[in-house]
């Protein structure tokens, strides 16, 4: 990895700011806090996966010492809301949720809560309250629920279906005329969930003059805050969100509004205490998971590879709301084989359905996941039906740099260009490192254990969302230079474990000539000081929130170097500044420290020293605090490929990964050892995702049977490969902060069709559903 | 109904009441307000909650705190020397292990119990001995790292 | 987990102090030792009442000793302990139990004890399987003094055993053996620290003739509501010449004595199908162990 833009911070393995404070027990969780007085809430939840409420006794629970207060569907606005953050507050998604309804439509959904002095005293509540139900028909099939006659789930779509988008370009007909061979396939992925390790919890705090605070484990202070407001009638300026240091993950999850957020609000306006409202792991498993979706793909191939007509079909389980399904759907087809490659008849239609199952979230690669095991998977049946090679054709119909923006242009033609491009490195690079030329033919190997390599890539994602409708992208940051020479830095960006604090704390030294250890995160924000942003999704914060925090501490840096000019009497172009010190360029004799400047602009125009009277000058003074809000110039793409040895007993059905190369176009590492981090982690969810997790529920009630980790089938240390290999290939993206684009989900959204085509090349056996467990292999094999 | 019990915790001796289902983490972190174990599961299945008892690492949400009189108990909290960090706990800082952390405190002490074992710097023994411990962010690589690093500087 | 109806904590320091109290709360007791499976059966409302948790560990329960027919082990001696008895982790004889000790983590190992392993009668857990192989004894007290069963007779069905209200585990005998022995046990998890899908192992010695005798194949995970013997592949390899293909014969007729389950984990197809490849593997295991121990008496 070369330094050619010759940074002194950026590109370095900076420590981590907030590493000290969490490997000496971590203090900054808001799992951690506790206010006086403070009241434990707990929710009650259904039973049944369909069915009306006809009554709720909670006299029994009422009675119970130490309960204050319990609510019910009549206590509370009946309201319907979107509950997702992502879109914009003025079209903000379909609103079909409720706080607690009279119907309950997925076994788990919240219809009560009690507020009481203790946990237990809650939990114990929470059985004491009776319920009669009345149960309609359930749908956990997305088949059974559009089928004729079926009864509707959702007040707002009478036929269970919430979006049935058709999208389409060039003549399909004839792209499929043209092609030498058509292959139609249908990949379909399950429910996984997030395990974000702190639980999902928040503390509210209602003041008697009606102003509201709360503290949460989210990746979004302003859309918790919009949503209170708008689900409470409570004016927006009357909520503070107060930002975490950071939190114990989310991936997703925590983009969007439980109903316990409001009930917690509202249990403490009642009682006039703070209540804590947090998810045990049960809890936690059934917010919100991956959606499920069918994708067909049907692909016109010429015989040299050239793609000729593409159509995609996506069906998508959005569980009894539409909340991040739609969403889903549309990214899978649309950051999927709609526009990875290059073709130009094409057609997407897609079924947002909604089912008895339970809800779908927003989960790190939404959407892109699931299109990139269809594209991706089908791309090697193509191949190796045509024994074509992989790399190349892929790069047959790769869009190149300068090439307008594949994804983007769906939305709004022309806007946007793939500047920074450098996908056929990712492929050759990969391929190198890894030995992929050197496989085997499929399931030739001899033995009952059998090697074999697969790759897929990942074309095109996103660098936060600019361009796309009714999705906000801007950030901002706010850089105060403090008398003691370090700067202070204050983002909305909340650190959900990917090293956002670092990767600010190194852009703004960069920009402003400080040292590392000279940026300090400022962690006592809330939302009323900070300027408005999207949440931390959909690989946005290096991209544009470092674009804010390089544009507000270069404000800052263009006043500390006026102050210092007028200090030294010089000409501020005559000036740099270097690890916190101001010279004049190339006379290192004559400067000032940044603690000196920021001493001056705060200290009293006149001053008395032994010797003299000095006078400043007026104009000086004042703090040097600099903000900016502002939407990055693009949305620059960041092309990768992983290559995946995997080992399959071929007695047992297992699939041991054995090793990952990775190679990914992310323009400027900020720092390297972050961007591994980011990629090893991916590789454990995505062999998760694609080996063993799994969300079942029972067929009869819907009650989950994997809420638990014993149950829940997650990678541990064991299950990892020994090696992974990250190749980082530095485009400098123009629009980036010091070249730099996003990272964080295109490592997720590969592994799956890296994996599932290595499992090809070790057995012959191609697996189209997810996940792949032993027991498809075994079956695929003909011996089970 | 509560009974007192007496903890001995980083060696501090602490009176308790505590009713007997209460488990030795909700103890540590509500009555002793130590941050360090935590909860992820409540049911001995991410090993957040790890905490050394005589030395060994245990899941203290399934252990109760009556069950724990009479033990040496240590946290994170007790494996630095005033201001002089664990060499786990550097070597965390230095290889770039710890991501959202949440996990970290448990698998220190998983890894502390491999050292003071004697645990060499063999990957596979590495991973075997972080079986009992789940992290969502960081793959694990880093922390294997990190370990493999104290295994090494202890051999030399 | 909340057992909110537990109202006193227990440790009493011999057994007329335990029998005493079980005596007085009859069903509403739960003995205790490492409880690293309480929440597992909290979650399945097997504790549903319980008033008293009673912790044995102070009783004298803990190690391992001999007598001229057996080892005998405490019924709390931790898991880890056992790990590090020598005898265990080097005589193959015993091999099954060292390879049981080598899938836990280590924060179940340092409180779980082989007495609250086999207490609780878990079809899945893996000691059970194990010393069902080795034809483990168990020395049970209570009220009415102590009686010796065999393993075999103490898991009636998941989570069910015979243990009367005022009754308790108190010690594991594993025979000793002058053969040329060995053992193996196998587990078959999706993960790490899983719960086993199948588990089996075996144990076997050889003849002067070199043919396999004193053959135990023991299977457990998700085959069948309890660990079980299999007898007929017993049998079938009872002097037989060691060969691959007694190994895989063998492996297929454990079936008749398997009932397997469906759940969300596997197919009851693919635990018999996992119940005849771990058979084999476990019988090749052994076998390559007591050729050892007969190379090493050479």
């Amino acid at each position: 990895m070369g330094n050619k833009l010759n940074t002194r911070v950026v590109g370095t393995r900076m420590r981590r700011p907030d590493a000290l404070d969490k490997v000496t027990g971590g203090r900054g969780y808001v799992f951690n806090m506790k206010l006086n007085g403070m009241l434990y809430g707990k929710m009650l939840r259904s039973m049944y996966p369909h069915a009306r409420i006809l009554s709720i006794d909670t006299s029994a629970a009422e009675k119970l010492p130490g309960v204050k207060s319990i609510l019910t569907a009549k206590d509370v606005p009946s309201k319907a809301f979107a509950p997702i953050y992502i879109k914009d507050m003025y079209s903000d998604g379909v609103r079909d949720v409720r706080v607690l309804d009279n119907v309950v439509r997925y076994t788990g959904e919240p219809i009560a809560a009690v507020a009481a002095t203790t946990l237990d005293i809650a939990e114990e509540a929470i059985k004491l309250i009776d319920v009669e139900y009345e149960e309609l028909p359930h749908y956990f099939n997305m088949h059974d629920a559009i089928r004729e006659g079926a009864t509707q789930i959702n007040r707002e779509f009478e036929n269970n279906i919430c979006l049935s988008p058709v999208i389409e370009e060039g003549d399909l007909e004839r792209g499929f005329a043209e092609a030498d061979h058509i292959f139609e396939n249908t990949y379909s992925t399950h429910r996984v969930h997030t395990c974000y390790m702190e639980p999902w919890m928040s503390i509210a705090d209602a003041s008697a003059d009606g102003k509201v605070t709360i503290h949460s484990s989210t990746q979004h202070v302003f859309g918790l805050r919009e949503k209170l407001a708008y689900i409470l009638d409570i004016p927006l300026s009357d909520i503070s969100v107060i930002k975490p240091h950071y939190i114990g993950g989310g991936f997703g999850s925590k983009t969007e509004i439980s109903s316990a957020e409001p009930l917690a609000v509202i249990l403490s306006q009642k009682t006039g205490k703070p209540v804590r409202m947090e998810n045990s792991r049960e809890e936690d498993f059934i917010t919100n998971a991956r959606t499920p979706m069918e994708v067909t793909l049907k692909t016109g191939v010429k015989n040299d590879g050239t793609i000729t007509a593409r159509e995609i079909h996506v069906i998508a389980d959005c569980g009894p709301y539409a909340t991040y399904g739609p969403e889903a759907m549309m990214i899978c087809a649309l950051g999927g084989a709609y526009t990875t490659y290059r073709c130009k008849n094409r057609k997407f239609t897609g079924q947002a359905i909604l089912t008895n199952n339970m809800r779908a979230g927003a989960y790190r690669g939404i959407g892109g996941v699931q299109g990139c095991f269809a594209t991706e998977s089908q791309i090697d049946e193509i191949c190796e039906t045509l024994n074509l090679d992989p790399i190349e054709f892929r790069l047959k119909n790769a869009h190149q740099a300068g090439d307008p923006n594949p994804i983007t242009d769906v939305f709004t033609p022309g806007a946007f260009k793939l500047e920074s491009y450098r996908y056929e490195e990712c492929l050759r690079e990969g391929s190198a490192q890894s030995g992929f030329h050197k496989r085997m033919p499929a399931g030739s190997s001899q033995g009952s254990k059998k090697r074999g390599i697969g790759m897929a890539s990942q074309p095109l994602w996103v660098s936060g969302c600019v361009g796309f409708p009714d999705i906000p992208e801007q950030s901002g940051a706010i850089v105060r230079i403090n008398p003691d020479g370090t700067a202070s830095l204050s983002i909305p960006t909340i650190d959900i474990g990917s090293g956002q604090i670092t990767t600010m704390c190194q852009i703004a030294a960069e920009e402003l000539g400080l040292k590392a250890d000279q940026v300090k995160m400022n962690y006592h924000l809330s939302s009323d000081i900070l300027p408005f942003e999207p949440p931390t999704h959909a690989s946005r914060a290096t991209y544009s929130a470092g674009n804010a925090v390089k544009k507000a501490a270069s404000q800052a840096k263009q006043r500390i170097l006026e102050i210092a000019a007028s200090m030294l009497e010089a000409n501020s172009e005559d000036l740099e500044i270097q690890e916190g010190l101001v010279f004049v360029k190339g006379v290192p004799a004559r400067r000032l420290s940044v603690a000196e400047i920021a001493q001056y602009t705060e200290s009293a125009l006149v001053q008395l020293t032994p010797e003299s009277i000095k006078k400043g000058k007026i104009e000086d003074k004042g703090t040097i605090l600099c903000t900016a809000s502002a939407a990055p110039q693009s949305n620059p793409s960041t092309p990768c490929a992983m290559f995946v040895e995997v080992e399959v007993d071929t007695d047992t059905g297992e699939v041991s990964v054995l090793e990952v190369t990775y190679a990914h176009d992310i323009g400027k590492v900020i720092n390297p050892t972050s961007a591994e981090g980011q990629v090893e982690g991916a590789v454990q969810q995505g062999i998760g995702f694609t080996l063993m997790e799994h969300m079942q529920f029972d067929q009869d009630t819907g009650a989950c049977l994997t809420s638990n980790f014993l149950d829940y089938k997650m990678p541990t240390a064991v299950e990892m490969p020994s090696k992974i290999n990250c190749i980082f290939i530095e485009s400098i993206e123009p629009t980036g902060p010091f070249g730099a684009k996003g990272l964080g989900e295109t490592p997720l959204i590969v592994p799956a069709p890296a994996i599932a085509n290595a499992v090809y090349n070790a057995t012959g056996v191609r697996i189209r559903s997810l996940p792949i467990t032993p027991e498809k292999i075994l079956t695929a094999l003909e011996k089970l | 109904m509560k009974q007192l019990i007496t903890l001995k915790v980083n060696n501090d001796q602490y009176e308790i009441a505590a009713n007997p289902w209460e488990t030795l983490l909700s103890v540590l972190r509500d009555q002793l307000g130590l941050n360090s174990p935590k909860r992820g599961c409540d049911a001995g299945g991410c090993g957040c909650c790890t905490v050394h008892i005589d030395g060994g690492a245990v899941y203290s949400c399934m252990m109760f705190a009556h069950s724990a009189q009479d033990c040496e108990i240590t946290t994170v909290e007790g494996i630095s020397k005033g201001k002089s960090l664990h060499p786990l706990q550097e070597a965390f800082i230095d290889k770039g292990a710890v991501q959202c952390g949440y996990c970290t405190s448990g698998i220190l002490m998983s890894a502390k119990q491999y050292i003071d074992e004697g645990g060499g710097s063999e990957e596979k023994q590495i991973r075997q001995s972080l079986s009992g411990n789940l992290c969502r962010c960081t793959g694990y690589q880093k922390i294997v790292d990190a370990v493999k690093s104290v295994a090494e500087n202890k051999i030399a | 987990m909340s057992l909110t109806s537990l109202e006193k904590f227990y440790k009493p320091t011999n057994s007329s102090e335990l029998v005493s109290l079980l005596n007085d709360y009859e069903d509403s007791a739960l003995i205790l030792a490492g409880g690293s499976f309480i929440h597992g059966l909290a979650a399945r409302d097997l504790l549903w009442g319980v008033q008293a948790l009673i912790d044995i560990r102070g009783m004298g329960l803990t190690g391992v000793s001999e007598d001229s027919a057996n080892y005998q082990i405490g019924a709390t001696t931790r898991l880890i302990d056992l790990a590090r008895t020598s005898l265990f982790n080097t005589n193959p004889a015993f091999a099954a139990i060292a390879d049981a000790l080598t899938y836990p983590p280590k924060q179940i190992l340092n409180v779980a004890t082989i007495g609250g392993n086999i207490a609780t009668a878990c079809p899945f857990f893996d000691l059970p399987t194990a010393l069902l192989a080795l034809e483990a004894d168990l020395q049970i007290e209570g009220t009415n003094g102590a009686r010796d069963i065999s393993l075999r007779e103490f898991a009636l069905s998941p989570f069910e055993n015979v243990l009367g209200s005022n009754e308790f585990l108190s010690r594991i005998m594993v025979p000793k053996t002058n053969a040329n022995k060995a053992s193996a046990f196998l587990k078959l998890e999706t993960n790490a620290n899983d719960l086993a899908l199948v588990n089996v192992a075996a144990s076997l010695s050889l003849d002067s003739r070199g043919n396999c005798c004193n053959v135990r194949i023991a299977l457990g995970g998700g085959v069948a509501g309890t660990p079980v013997r299999a007898l007929a592949a017993e049998q079938l390899m009872e002097n037989q010449s060691p060969s691959e293909e007694l190994f895989k014969e063998a492996g297929e007729l454990v079936l008749g004595d398997i009932d397997p389950i469906s759940d969300h984990r596997a197919s009851a197809a693919y635990r018999s199908a996992m119940a005849k490849v771990f058979t084999t593997r476990s019988l090749q295991r052994s076998y390559q162990r007591v050729l050892k121990v007969q190379g090493n008496s050479i």
